[in-house]
Protein backbone atom coordinates (compact mmCIF):
# COMPACT_ATOMS: atom_id res chain seq x y z
CA UNK A 1 0.00 0.00 0.00
CA UNK A 2 1.73 3.48 -0.92
CA UNK A 3 1.62 6.51 1.49
CA UNK A 4 -1.39 8.37 2.11
CA UNK A 5 0.88 11.58 1.61
CA UNK A 6 3.92 11.50 -0.14
CA UNK A 7 5.78 14.42 -0.34
CA UNK A 8 8.81 15.60 -2.43
CA UNK A 9 11.36 18.80 -2.17
CA UNK A 10 8.23 20.75 -1.28
CA UNK A 11 9.04 24.58 -1.54
CA UNK A 12 6.88 27.39 -1.68
CA UNK A 13 7.98 30.83 -1.39
CA UNK A 14 5.43 33.72 -1.09
CA UNK A 15 6.47 37.25 -2.86
CA UNK A 16 5.77 39.83 -0.81
CA UNK A 17 5.69 44.15 -1.59
CA UNK A 18 8.52 45.49 0.59
CA UNK A 19 7.65 48.69 2.37
CA UNK A 20 9.47 50.96 5.57
CA UNK A 21 6.84 52.31 7.31
CA UNK A 22 5.74 55.97 6.81
CA UNK A 23 3.61 58.44 4.21
CA UNK A 24 6.85 59.02 1.75
CA UNK A 25 7.61 55.26 1.92
CA UNK A 26 4.11 54.40 0.95
CA UNK A 27 4.11 56.78 -1.83
CA UNK A 28 7.39 55.39 -3.51
CA UNK A 29 5.95 51.82 -2.78
CA UNK A 30 3.12 52.53 -5.28
CA UNK A 31 5.62 53.81 -8.15
CA UNK A 32 8.52 51.45 -7.77
CA UNK A 33 8.02 48.50 -5.41
CA UNK A 34 10.25 46.10 -3.99
CA UNK A 35 9.53 42.43 -3.57
CA UNK A 36 10.54 39.84 -1.26
CA UNK A 37 10.46 36.55 -1.51
CA UNK A 38 9.24 34.87 2.21
CA UNK A 39 10.41 31.02 1.67
CA UNK A 40 7.16 30.04 4.00
CA UNK A 41 8.50 25.72 3.16
CA UNK A 42 12.06 25.19 1.83
CA UNK A 43 12.70 21.85 0.30
CA UNK A 44 10.24 19.39 2.80
CA UNK A 45 10.41 15.40 2.40
CA UNK A 46 8.29 12.92 4.44
CA UNK A 47 5.42 10.19 3.49
CA UNK A 48 2.59 9.78 5.80
CA UNK A 49 1.36 5.75 6.04
CA UNK A 50 -2.46 5.01 5.94
CA UNK A 51 -4.20 5.45 9.61
CA UNK A 52 -1.16 7.25 11.43
CA UNK A 53 -1.31 10.71 13.11
CA UNK A 54 1.81 12.77 12.64
CA UNK A 55 2.37 15.99 14.71
CA UNK A 56 3.37 19.21 12.71
CA UNK A 57 5.93 20.94 15.34
CA UNK A 58 7.54 24.48 14.98
CA UNK A 59 7.13 28.49 16.10
CA UNK A 60 4.96 30.69 14.84
CA UNK A 61 5.76 31.39 11.41
CA UNK A 62 7.55 28.09 10.44
CA UNK A 63 5.43 27.05 7.72
CA UNK A 64 2.91 24.86 9.29
CA UNK A 65 0.02 26.10 7.69
CA UNK A 66 1.41 26.85 4.52
CA UNK A 67 2.31 23.20 4.13
CA UNK A 68 -1.00 22.24 4.69
CA UNK A 69 -2.62 24.37 2.79
CA UNK A 70 -0.55 23.27 -0.10
CA UNK A 71 -1.37 19.08 0.52
CA UNK A 72 -5.32 20.45 0.58
CA UNK A 73 -4.96 22.04 -2.68
CA UNK A 74 -5.28 25.69 -1.80
CA UNK A 75 -1.69 27.04 -3.09
CA UNK A 76 0.10 26.08 -5.92
CA UNK A 77 3.68 25.09 -4.84
CA UNK A 78 6.62 26.88 -6.23
CA UNK A 79 8.93 23.65 -6.97
CA UNK A 80 8.67 19.69 -5.52
CA UNK A 81 6.07 17.34 -5.53
CA UNK A 82 3.33 16.11 -3.34
CA UNK A 83 0.53 13.78 -3.66
CA UNK A 84 -2.03 13.22 -1.09
CA UNK A 85 -4.34 9.74 -1.58
CA UNK A 86 -2.75 9.48 -5.17
CA UNK A 87 -4.09 12.88 -6.21
CA UNK A 88 -2.08 15.90 -7.06
CA UNK A 89 -3.80 18.43 -4.67
CA UNK A 90 -3.65 21.64 -6.21
CA UNK A 91 -4.98 19.94 -9.33
CA UNK A 92 -8.49 20.30 -7.10
CA UNK A 93 -10.03 17.09 -8.39
CA UNK A 94 -13.52 16.40 -7.14
CA UNK A 95 -12.88 13.21 -5.97
CA UNK A 96 -9.59 14.71 -4.08
CA UNK A 97 -11.70 17.12 -1.86
CA UNK A 98 -14.25 14.99 -1.41
CA UNK A 99 -11.82 12.73 0.40
CA UNK A 100 -10.07 14.82 2.32
CA UNK A 101 -10.81 17.92 5.02
CA UNK A 102 -8.59 21.02 6.25
CA UNK A 103 -9.92 22.43 9.52
CA UNK A 104 -8.71 25.52 10.86
CA UNK A 105 -8.84 26.56 14.49
CA UNK A 106 -8.74 29.93 13.57
CA UNK A 107 -11.63 30.36 11.00
CA UNK A 108 -14.98 28.89 11.09
CA UNK A 109 -17.25 28.07 7.73
CA UNK A 110 -20.76 27.52 10.24
CA UNK A 111 -23.29 29.89 9.49
CA UNK A 112 -23.38 32.48 12.44
CA UNK A 113 -26.92 32.80 12.70
CA UNK A 114 -28.25 29.47 12.21
CA UNK A 115 -27.89 25.94 14.43
CA UNK A 116 -24.96 23.95 13.02
CA UNK A 117 -27.33 21.27 12.25
CA UNK A 118 -28.40 23.75 9.19
CA UNK A 119 -24.69 24.00 7.62
CA UNK A 120 -24.74 20.22 8.24
CA UNK A 121 -26.96 19.72 5.41
CA UNK A 122 -25.97 22.42 3.02
CA UNK A 123 -22.52 20.80 2.91
CA UNK A 124 -24.78 17.12 3.05
CA UNK A 125 -25.73 18.88 -0.56
CA UNK A 126 -22.62 20.21 -1.71
CA UNK A 127 -20.73 16.50 -0.78
CA UNK A 128 -23.75 15.16 -2.41
CA UNK A 129 -24.31 12.66 0.74
CA UNK A 130 -26.74 9.72 0.77
CA UNK A 131 -29.43 10.58 3.56
CA UNK A 132 -27.94 7.17 5.17
CA UNK A 133 -24.30 7.86 5.07
CA UNK A 134 -25.32 11.64 6.91
CA UNK A 135 -27.51 9.93 9.46
CA UNK A 136 -24.73 7.41 9.99
CA UNK A 137 -21.51 10.45 9.76
CA UNK A 138 -23.77 12.64 12.18
CA UNK A 139 -24.30 9.95 14.38
CA UNK A 140 -20.69 8.97 14.71
CA UNK A 141 -19.83 12.82 15.65
CA UNK A 142 -22.66 13.75 17.95
CA UNK A 143 -21.36 9.94 19.78
CA UNK A 144 -17.43 10.87 19.51
CA UNK A 145 -17.92 14.58 20.33
CA UNK A 146 -21.01 14.93 22.38
CA UNK A 147 -22.71 17.22 20.45
CA UNK A 148 -26.41 16.51 21.22
CA UNK A 149 -27.12 19.68 22.45
CA UNK A 150 -24.81 21.90 20.81
CA UNK A 151 -26.73 21.05 17.25
CA UNK A 152 -29.41 22.83 17.83
CA UNK A 153 -28.65 26.29 18.98
CA UNK A 154 -27.28 29.10 17.14
CA UNK A 155 -23.99 29.09 16.06
CA UNK A 156 -23.76 32.68 17.97
CA UNK A 157 -24.79 31.55 21.38
CA UNK A 158 -22.40 28.73 21.43
CA UNK A 159 -18.80 28.87 23.30
CA UNK A 160 -15.38 28.74 21.72
CA UNK A 161 -15.08 25.29 22.66
CA UNK A 162 -18.57 24.14 21.41
CA UNK A 163 -18.22 25.69 18.37
CA UNK A 164 -14.80 24.43 17.84
CA UNK A 165 -16.51 20.71 18.27
CA UNK A 166 -19.12 21.86 16.25
CA UNK A 167 -16.65 22.87 13.14
CA UNK A 168 -14.79 19.57 13.39
CA UNK A 169 -18.24 18.08 13.07
CA UNK A 170 -18.81 20.30 9.88
CA UNK A 171 -15.48 19.68 8.19
CA UNK A 172 -15.77 15.71 8.77
CA UNK A 173 -19.55 14.34 7.43
CA UNK A 174 -17.98 13.48 4.17
CA UNK A 175 -15.74 11.03 5.52
CA UNK A 176 -12.72 12.25 4.13
CA UNK A 177 -9.80 9.81 4.93
CA UNK A 178 -7.59 12.13 5.20
CA UNK A 179 -7.83 15.08 7.31
CA UNK A 180 -5.44 17.99 8.13
CA UNK A 181 -5.68 19.90 11.34
CA UNK A 182 -4.82 23.61 11.45
CA UNK A 183 -4.33 24.46 15.43
CA UNK A 184 -7.60 22.71 16.19
CA UNK A 185 -6.94 23.44 19.81
CA UNK A 186 -5.48 27.09 19.92
CA UNK A 187 -7.25 29.49 22.55
CA UNK A 188 -9.01 26.56 24.35
CA UNK A 189 -8.81 25.86 27.93
CA UNK A 190 -6.86 23.69 28.81
CA UNK A 191 -10.27 20.46 29.59
CA UNK A 192 -11.56 21.30 26.11
CA UNK A 193 -7.99 21.23 24.73
CA UNK A 194 -8.14 17.57 26.26
CA UNK A 195 -11.39 16.27 24.56
CA UNK A 196 -10.50 17.72 21.57
CA UNK A 197 -7.29 15.87 21.77
CA UNK A 198 -9.23 12.53 23.02
CA UNK A 199 -11.74 12.85 20.01
CA UNK A 200 -8.98 13.07 17.72
CA UNK A 201 -7.78 9.76 18.75
CA UNK A 202 -10.73 8.29 18.85
CA UNK A 203 -11.86 9.33 15.50
CA UNK A 204 -8.91 7.91 14.22
CA UNK A 205 -8.92 4.80 16.05
CA UNK A 206 -12.72 4.39 15.00
CA UNK A 207 -12.53 5.52 11.54
CA UNK A 208 -8.52 5.20 10.37
CA UNK A 209 -8.55 8.16 8.84
CA UNK A 210 -4.59 9.49 8.27
CA UNK A 211 -4.26 12.70 10.44
CA UNK A 212 -1.84 15.58 9.76
CA UNK A 213 -2.09 18.37 12.81
CA UNK A 214 -0.37 21.33 14.05
CA UNK A 215 -0.23 23.13 17.16
CA UNK A 216 2.26 24.66 19.25
CA UNK A 217 0.59 23.37 22.25
CA UNK A 218 3.50 20.94 23.42
CA UNK A 219 0.38 18.89 25.10
CA UNK A 220 -1.34 18.10 21.86
CA UNK A 221 1.46 16.85 20.62
CA UNK A 222 2.25 14.69 23.63
CA UNK A 223 -0.79 13.54 23.84
CA UNK A 224 -1.34 12.65 20.20
CA UNK A 225 0.98 12.09 18.23
CA UNK A 226 3.89 9.21 18.28
CA UNK A 227 5.34 10.92 15.05
CA UNK A 228 6.11 14.20 15.06
CA UNK A 229 7.69 16.34 12.01
CA UNK A 230 9.72 19.43 13.17
CA UNK A 231 10.02 22.72 10.96
CA UNK A 232 11.20 25.82 11.29
CA UNK A 233 12.14 28.59 9.03
CA UNK A 234 10.06 26.03 6.37
CA UNK A 235 12.70 23.75 6.73
CA UNK A 236 12.24 20.39 7.79
CA UNK A 237 14.44 19.94 10.93
CA UNK A 238 13.52 16.82 12.82
CA UNK A 239 11.03 13.46 11.47
CA UNK A 240 10.36 10.88 13.79
CA UNK A 241 9.46 9.30 17.03
CA UNK A 242 8.63 12.43 19.92
CA UNK A 243 11.28 10.07 22.06
CA UNK A 244 13.83 10.12 19.50
CA UNK A 245 13.41 14.10 19.64
CA UNK A 246 13.94 13.60 23.41
CA UNK A 247 17.02 11.78 22.72
CA UNK A 248 18.75 13.81 20.14
CA UNK A 249 18.06 17.29 21.06
CA UNK A 250 18.29 16.90 24.91
CA UNK A 251 19.87 13.65 25.82
CA UNK A 252 19.77 15.01 29.39
CA UNK A 253 17.88 13.57 32.38
CA UNK A 254 17.03 16.07 35.62
CA UNK A 255 17.68 14.38 38.59
CA UNK A 256 15.85 16.26 41.45
CA UNK A 257 17.10 15.79 44.98
CA UNK A 258 15.34 16.39 48.42
CA UNK A 259 17.61 16.74 51.07
CA UNK A 260 17.62 16.21 54.32
CA UNK A 261 19.45 18.84 54.89
CA UNK A 262 21.14 21.91 53.19
CA UNK A 263 24.25 21.56 51.61
CA UNK A 264 27.13 23.57 49.89
CA UNK A 265 25.90 24.66 46.32
CA UNK A 266 29.73 23.61 45.14
CA UNK A 267 29.00 19.76 46.36
CA UNK A 268 26.04 19.52 44.17
CA UNK A 269 27.44 21.03 40.99
CA UNK A 270 30.12 18.48 41.02
CA UNK A 271 27.10 16.29 39.79
CA UNK A 272 26.45 17.89 37.09
CA UNK A 273 24.93 20.99 35.94
CA UNK A 274 22.66 22.86 38.81
CA UNK A 275 19.26 24.22 37.04
CA UNK A 276 17.45 24.98 40.54
CA UNK A 277 18.14 24.99 44.29
CA UNK A 278 16.60 26.33 46.96
CA UNK A 279 17.67 25.20 51.03
CA UNK A 280 16.97 21.46 50.71
CA UNK A 281 15.91 21.03 46.98
CA UNK A 282 18.12 20.63 43.93
CA UNK A 283 17.21 19.85 40.20
CA UNK A 284 20.57 18.71 38.69
CA UNK A 285 20.77 17.84 34.85
CA UNK A 286 23.12 15.27 33.88
CA UNK A 287 23.67 13.24 30.63
CA UNK A 288 21.07 10.35 29.67
CA UNK A 289 24.03 8.18 29.78
CA UNK A 290 25.62 8.64 33.05
CA UNK A 291 22.54 9.27 35.22
CA UNK A 292 22.26 5.69 36.57
CA UNK A 293 25.42 6.54 37.94
CA UNK A 294 25.37 9.61 39.05
CA UNK A 295 22.34 8.63 40.95
CA UNK A 296 23.97 6.02 42.59
CA UNK A 297 26.79 8.20 43.56
CA UNK A 298 24.67 10.84 44.92
CA UNK A 299 22.85 8.52 47.12
CA UNK A 300 26.16 7.50 48.53
CA UNK A 301 27.55 10.43 49.14
CA UNK A 302 24.80 13.43 49.95
CA UNK A 303 22.44 13.52 52.07
CA UNK A 304 19.32 12.41 50.11
CA UNK A 305 15.84 12.18 51.85
CA UNK A 306 14.07 11.70 48.67
CA UNK A 307 15.09 11.24 44.62
CA UNK A 308 13.58 11.07 41.21
CA UNK A 309 14.86 11.09 38.20
CA UNK A 310 12.90 13.01 34.84
CA UNK A 311 13.05 13.01 31.03
CA UNK A 312 13.25 17.33 30.03
CA UNK A 313 10.08 18.77 29.60
CA UNK A 314 9.00 18.80 26.27
CA UNK A 315 9.05 22.70 25.82
CA UNK A 316 12.70 22.36 27.13
CA UNK A 317 13.67 19.79 23.82
CA UNK A 318 11.57 21.78 21.72
CA UNK A 319 13.63 25.15 22.77
CA UNK A 320 16.82 22.84 21.95
CA UNK A 321 15.75 22.29 18.56
CA UNK A 322 15.12 25.97 17.02
CA UNK A 323 17.81 27.00 19.93
CA UNK A 324 20.85 24.61 17.79
CA UNK A 325 19.54 25.52 14.67
CA UNK A 326 20.03 29.45 15.31
CA UNK A 327 23.53 29.06 16.41
CA UNK B 1 -23.93 17.41 -12.60
CA UNK B 2 -26.65 20.78 -13.28
CA UNK B 3 -29.10 17.93 -11.39
CA UNK B 4 -26.82 18.53 -8.45
CA UNK B 5 -25.78 22.18 -9.04
CA UNK B 6 -29.42 22.38 -8.68
CA UNK B 7 -29.67 20.57 -5.28
CA UNK B 8 -26.98 22.20 -3.71
CA UNK B 9 -28.28 26.03 -4.57
CA UNK B 10 -31.65 24.42 -3.11
CA UNK B 11 -29.93 24.06 0.11
CA UNK B 12 -28.26 27.36 0.63
CA UNK B 13 -31.38 28.52 -0.38
CA UNK B 14 -33.19 27.11 2.13
CA UNK B 15 -30.49 28.36 4.80
CA UNK B 16 -30.92 31.80 3.68
CA UNK B 17 -35.09 31.52 4.42
CA UNK B 18 -34.36 30.08 7.69
CA UNK B 19 -31.94 33.06 8.40
CA UNK B 20 -34.73 34.99 7.42
CA UNK B 21 -37.11 33.58 9.45
CA UNK B 22 -34.31 34.19 12.41
CA UNK B 23 -34.82 37.84 12.24
CA UNK B 24 -38.71 38.19 11.45
CA UNK B 25 -38.61 41.58 12.12
CA UNK B 26 -36.17 42.89 9.40
CA UNK B 27 -39.14 41.26 6.94
CA UNK B 28 -41.83 43.36 8.10
CA UNK B 29 -39.24 46.21 7.97
CA UNK B 30 -37.99 45.48 4.64
CA UNK B 31 -41.31 45.52 2.95
CA UNK B 32 -41.84 48.56 3.92
CA UNK B 33 -38.79 49.76 2.85
CA UNK B 34 -39.35 48.81 -0.48
CA UNK B 35 -42.88 50.10 -0.47
CA UNK B 36 -41.23 53.74 0.80
CA UNK B 37 -38.68 53.55 -2.25
CA UNK B 38 -41.08 52.83 -4.84
CA UNK B 39 -43.18 55.53 -3.60
CA UNK B 40 -40.45 58.33 -3.87
CA UNK B 41 -39.30 56.83 -7.33
CA UNK B 42 -42.84 57.19 -8.56
CA UNK B 43 -43.28 60.65 -7.28
CA UNK B 44 -40.17 61.79 -8.53
CA UNK B 45 -41.30 60.34 -12.42
CA UNK B 46 -44.67 61.97 -11.63
CA UNK B 47 -42.96 65.33 -10.74
CA UNK B 48 -40.95 65.67 -13.31
CA UNK B 49 -43.79 64.88 -16.15
CA UNK B 50 -46.01 67.56 -14.36
CA UNK B 51 -43.82 70.23 -16.01
CA UNK B 52 -43.22 68.58 -19.26
CA UNK B 53 -44.98 66.05 -21.38
CA UNK B 54 -41.96 63.79 -22.72
CA UNK B 55 -38.63 62.68 -21.20
CA UNK B 56 -35.50 61.95 -23.62
CA UNK B 57 -38.59 61.24 -26.03
CA UNK B 58 -40.32 59.26 -23.21
CA UNK B 59 -43.98 59.45 -22.15
CA UNK B 60 -45.07 59.13 -18.65
CA UNK B 61 -46.35 55.68 -18.88
CA UNK B 62 -43.56 54.36 -21.02
CA UNK B 63 -40.82 55.57 -17.77
CA UNK B 64 -42.89 54.45 -15.67
CA UNK B 65 -42.31 50.69 -17.28
CA UNK B 66 -39.06 51.57 -17.76
CA UNK B 67 -39.19 52.54 -13.69
CA UNK B 68 -40.56 49.30 -13.37
CA UNK B 69 -37.96 47.20 -14.91
CA UNK B 70 -35.88 48.96 -12.82
CA UNK B 71 -37.34 47.90 -9.69
CA UNK B 72 -37.61 44.25 -10.77
CA UNK B 73 -34.19 43.97 -11.74
CA UNK B 74 -32.71 45.96 -8.77
CA UNK B 75 -34.56 43.28 -6.64
CA UNK B 76 -33.57 40.52 -9.22
CA UNK B 77 -29.77 41.21 -7.99
CA UNK B 78 -30.11 42.16 -4.68
CA UNK B 79 -31.93 38.87 -4.19
CA UNK B 80 -29.64 36.63 -6.23
CA UNK B 81 -26.73 38.18 -7.02
CA UNK B 82 -24.75 40.40 -4.76
CA UNK B 83 -25.44 38.64 -1.49
CA UNK B 84 -22.91 36.27 -2.33
CA UNK B 85 -20.74 38.24 -4.07
CA UNK B 86 -20.18 40.76 -1.32
CA UNK B 87 -19.74 37.71 0.99
CA UNK B 88 -16.91 36.37 -1.60
CA UNK B 89 -15.40 39.80 -0.72
CA UNK B 90 -15.59 39.49 2.79
CA UNK B 91 -14.43 35.69 2.85
CA UNK B 92 -11.31 36.78 0.95
CA UNK B 93 -10.70 39.27 3.96
CA UNK B 94 -11.25 36.81 6.67
CA UNK B 95 -9.71 33.88 5.34
CA UNK B 96 -12.90 31.72 5.10
CA UNK B 97 -12.57 31.85 1.77
CA UNK B 98 -10.68 28.39 2.18
CA UNK B 99 -13.65 26.81 2.84
CA UNK B 100 -15.46 27.50 -0.21
CA UNK B 101 -12.03 26.42 -2.24
CA UNK B 102 -12.03 22.97 -0.41
CA UNK B 103 -15.22 21.87 -1.90
CA UNK B 104 -15.73 19.57 -4.60
CA UNK B 105 -17.85 21.91 -6.35
CA UNK B 106 -16.84 24.68 -8.87
CA UNK B 107 -15.67 27.46 -6.97
CA UNK B 108 -17.92 29.85 -9.22
CA UNK B 109 -21.16 28.52 -8.93
CA UNK B 110 -20.30 28.72 -4.58
CA UNK B 111 -19.33 32.46 -5.61
CA UNK B 112 -22.46 33.24 -6.80
CA UNK B 113 -25.66 30.85 -5.49
CA UNK B 114 -24.81 30.63 -1.71
CA UNK B 115 -25.98 33.32 -0.25
CA UNK B 116 -29.61 34.79 -1.15
CA UNK B 117 -31.53 38.25 0.50
CA UNK B 118 -34.83 36.27 0.72
CA UNK B 119 -36.87 39.78 1.79
CA UNK B 120 -36.45 41.19 -1.84
CA UNK B 121 -38.77 39.41 -3.44
CA UNK B 122 -40.91 42.21 -2.21
CA UNK B 123 -39.38 44.41 -5.06
CA UNK B 124 -39.16 42.15 -7.64
CA UNK B 125 -42.86 41.96 -6.38
CA UNK B 126 -43.68 45.51 -6.53
CA UNK B 127 -41.08 46.31 -9.93
CA UNK B 128 -43.58 43.74 -11.56
CA UNK B 129 -46.69 45.05 -10.44
CA UNK B 130 -45.64 48.65 -11.55
CA UNK B 131 -44.39 47.52 -15.08
CA UNK B 132 -48.15 46.03 -15.61
CA UNK B 133 -49.74 48.87 -14.55
CA UNK B 134 -48.01 51.18 -16.82
CA UNK B 135 -48.29 49.00 -19.52
CA UNK B 136 -52.31 48.36 -19.08
CA UNK B 137 -52.46 52.24 -19.01
CA UNK B 138 -50.14 52.67 -22.11
CA UNK B 139 -52.38 50.02 -24.65
CA UNK B 140 -49.75 48.33 -26.19
CA UNK B 141 -50.40 45.04 -28.04
CA UNK B 142 -48.48 42.32 -26.52
CA UNK B 143 -47.88 40.00 -29.17
CA UNK B 144 -46.20 36.58 -28.65
CA UNK B 145 -42.86 37.89 -30.33
CA UNK B 146 -43.12 40.75 -28.38
CA UNK B 147 -42.94 39.44 -25.15
CA UNK B 148 -40.18 36.10 -26.02
CA UNK B 149 -37.79 39.42 -27.25
CA UNK B 150 -39.06 41.86 -24.01
CA UNK B 151 -38.12 38.34 -22.03
CA UNK B 152 -34.51 37.80 -24.18
CA UNK B 153 -33.69 41.27 -23.40
CA UNK B 154 -34.13 41.39 -19.55
CA UNK B 155 -31.92 38.47 -19.65
CA UNK B 156 -29.49 39.87 -21.39
CA UNK B 157 -29.78 42.29 -19.38
CA UNK B 158 -29.48 40.35 -15.87
CA UNK B 159 -26.31 38.37 -17.76
CA UNK B 160 -24.73 41.75 -18.28
CA UNK B 161 -24.92 43.00 -14.74
CA UNK B 162 -23.47 39.54 -13.37
CA UNK B 163 -20.63 40.01 -15.23
CA UNK B 164 -19.97 43.55 -14.64
CA UNK B 165 -20.49 42.54 -10.37
CA UNK B 166 -18.31 39.22 -10.97
CA UNK B 167 -15.93 41.51 -12.64
CA UNK B 168 -15.89 44.19 -9.93
CA UNK B 169 -15.80 41.58 -7.08
CA UNK B 170 -13.02 39.51 -8.81
CA UNK B 171 -10.87 42.73 -7.70
CA UNK B 172 -10.57 41.50 -4.54
CA UNK B 173 -8.02 39.04 -5.42
CA UNK B 174 -5.88 41.94 -5.93
CA UNK B 175 -7.26 44.92 -3.71
CA UNK B 176 -7.81 42.72 -0.32
CA UNK B 177 -9.29 46.33 0.64
CA UNK B 178 -11.16 46.76 -2.25
CA UNK B 179 -13.98 49.41 -1.80
CA UNK B 180 -17.24 48.72 -1.50
CA UNK B 181 -17.77 46.66 -4.43
CA UNK B 182 -21.72 47.47 -3.98
CA UNK B 183 -21.28 51.59 -3.94
CA UNK B 184 -19.28 51.55 -7.06
CA UNK B 185 -21.86 49.30 -9.14
CA UNK B 186 -24.70 50.86 -7.46
CA UNK B 187 -23.54 54.33 -8.59
CA UNK B 188 -23.80 53.43 -12.15
CA UNK B 189 -26.31 51.13 -11.93
CA UNK B 190 -29.36 53.67 -10.48
CA UNK B 191 -28.52 55.36 -13.53
CA UNK B 192 -30.94 52.54 -15.10
CA UNK B 193 -33.69 54.61 -13.27
CA UNK B 194 -34.37 57.03 -16.42
CA UNK B 195 -34.10 55.98 -19.92
CA UNK B 196 -30.73 56.16 -21.33
CA UNK B 197 -31.35 59.26 -23.98
CA UNK B 198 -32.11 61.63 -20.52
CA UNK B 199 -28.10 61.91 -19.91
CA UNK B 200 -25.16 63.91 -21.84
CA UNK B 201 -23.98 62.55 -25.28
CA UNK B 202 -20.45 61.18 -23.32
CA UNK B 203 -22.27 59.05 -20.42
CA UNK B 204 -24.49 57.62 -23.28
CA UNK B 205 -22.12 56.56 -24.36
CA UNK B 206 -20.59 55.66 -21.40
CA UNK B 207 -23.32 53.60 -20.13
CA UNK B 208 -23.82 51.41 -23.26
CA UNK B 209 -20.23 50.55 -24.20
CA UNK B 210 -18.08 50.89 -21.05
CA UNK B 211 -20.45 50.04 -18.39
CA UNK B 212 -23.90 48.57 -20.12
CA UNK B 213 -26.54 49.95 -18.12
CA UNK B 214 -28.39 51.27 -21.11
CA UNK B 215 -29.31 47.07 -21.61
CA UNK B 216 -30.46 46.51 -18.34
CA UNK B 217 -33.54 48.91 -18.73
CA UNK B 218 -33.59 51.20 -21.69
CA UNK B 219 -34.06 47.87 -24.17
CA UNK B 220 -35.70 46.10 -22.74
CA UNK B 221 -37.93 49.00 -21.70
CA UNK B 222 -38.34 50.08 -25.74
CA UNK B 223 -39.55 47.00 -27.19
CA UNK B 224 -42.07 46.13 -24.25
CA UNK B 225 -43.57 49.88 -24.82
CA UNK B 226 -43.71 49.88 -28.53
CA UNK B 227 -41.09 52.24 -28.42
CA UNK B 228 -38.76 52.21 -32.10
CA UNK B 229 -36.46 49.36 -31.11
CA UNK B 230 -33.02 50.66 -31.59
CA UNK B 231 -30.34 49.02 -33.45
CA UNK B 232 -29.23 48.33 -29.28
CA UNK B 233 -31.52 45.68 -29.58
CA UNK B 234 -29.42 43.04 -32.01
CA UNK B 235 -26.03 44.11 -29.98
CA UNK B 236 -27.39 42.96 -26.87
CA UNK B 237 -27.02 39.15 -26.37
CA UNK B 238 -23.37 39.84 -28.13
CA UNK B 239 -22.55 41.92 -25.42
CA UNK B 240 -24.07 39.34 -22.57
CA UNK B 241 -22.21 36.85 -24.01
CA UNK B 242 -18.69 38.99 -24.88
CA UNK B 243 -19.42 40.13 -20.94
CA UNK B 244 -20.00 36.67 -19.59
CA UNK B 245 -17.17 35.12 -21.04
CA UNK B 246 -14.61 37.79 -19.94
CA UNK B 247 -15.75 37.95 -16.46
CA UNK B 248 -15.51 34.37 -16.02
CA UNK B 249 -12.42 34.65 -18.02
CA UNK B 250 -11.44 37.47 -15.32
CA UNK B 251 -12.59 35.60 -12.61
CA UNK B 252 -10.42 32.06 -13.39
CA UNK B 253 -7.06 34.56 -13.60
CA UNK B 254 -7.86 36.19 -10.49
CA UNK B 255 -8.39 32.65 -8.41
CA UNK B 256 -5.35 31.51 -9.80
CA UNK B 257 -3.62 34.71 -8.27
CA UNK B 258 -5.48 33.76 -5.20
CA UNK B 259 -4.41 30.09 -4.95
CA UNK B 260 -0.78 30.58 -5.62
CA UNK B 261 -0.83 33.61 -2.65
CA UNK B 262 1.70 35.75 -3.98
CA UNK B 263 0.66 38.70 -2.46
N1 LIG C 1 -0.43 34.81 2.10
C1 LIG C 1 0.83 35.08 2.50
N2 LIG C 1 1.53 36.02 1.86
C2 LIG C 1 2.79 36.29 2.24
N3 LIG C 1 3.45 35.69 3.23
C3 LIG C 1 2.81 34.73 3.92
C4 LIG C 1 1.46 34.39 3.59
N4 LIG C 1 1.05 33.41 4.44
C5 LIG C 1 2.11 33.16 5.25
N5 LIG C 1 3.16 33.95 4.95
C6 LIG C 1 4.51 33.93 5.59
O1 LIG C 1 5.03 32.64 5.44
C7 LIG C 1 5.68 32.20 6.62
C8 LIG C 1 5.04 30.92 7.13
O2 LIG C 1 3.72 31.18 7.58
P1 LIG C 1 2.74 30.06 8.09
O3 LIG C 1 2.73 28.95 7.13
O4 LIG C 1 1.44 30.71 8.40
O5 LIG C 1 3.45 29.60 9.44
P2 LIG C 1 2.86 28.85 10.72
O6 LIG C 1 1.54 28.27 10.37
O7 LIG C 1 3.88 27.80 11.04
O8 LIG C 1 2.77 29.87 11.80
C9 LIG C 1 5.58 33.36 7.59
O9 LIG C 1 6.78 34.10 7.51
C10 LIG C 1 4.43 34.16 7.08
O10 LIG C 1 4.59 35.51 7.38
MG1 LIG D 1 -0.30 28.64 11.32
Amino acid sequence: MSADVRVRHLVKHYEVADREGGLRASLRSVVRRRHRSVRAVDDITFDVEPGEIVGFLGPNGAGKTTALKLLSGLLHPTAGEATVLDFTPWERRREFLSQITLIMGQRQQLYWDLPALDTFLVNKAVFGLEDAAYREAVDLLVGLLELEEILTKPVRQLSLGERMKAELAAGLLHRPRVLFLDEPTIGLDVTMQQRIRDFVTRYNATTGATILLTSHYMADVKALAERVIVIDHGKLLYDGPLTGLIDRYAPHKTITLHLERPVDRADVAAYGEVVSADDVQVSVRTDKAQAASVTARMLAELPVADLSVEDPPLEYVIDQVFHRRAS
Amino acid sequence: MIGRLAQIAGAYFRSALQEEFAYRGDLFGNVIRSVLNLGTAIGGVVVIFSHTETLGGWTLGQTLSLLGIFVFVNGFVAMFMSPSLNRVVEEVREGTFDYVLMKPVPALFLASARRFAVWHVSDIVLGAIVLGVALAGLDVRASGWGVLLFVALLACGVTIVYAIWLALTTLVFWFVRVANVTMIFNLFFQTGRYPIEVYPFWLRQLLTFVFPVAFVTTVPAQAVTGRDPSWLVWVAPVIAVVALLAATRFWRFGLSRYTSASS
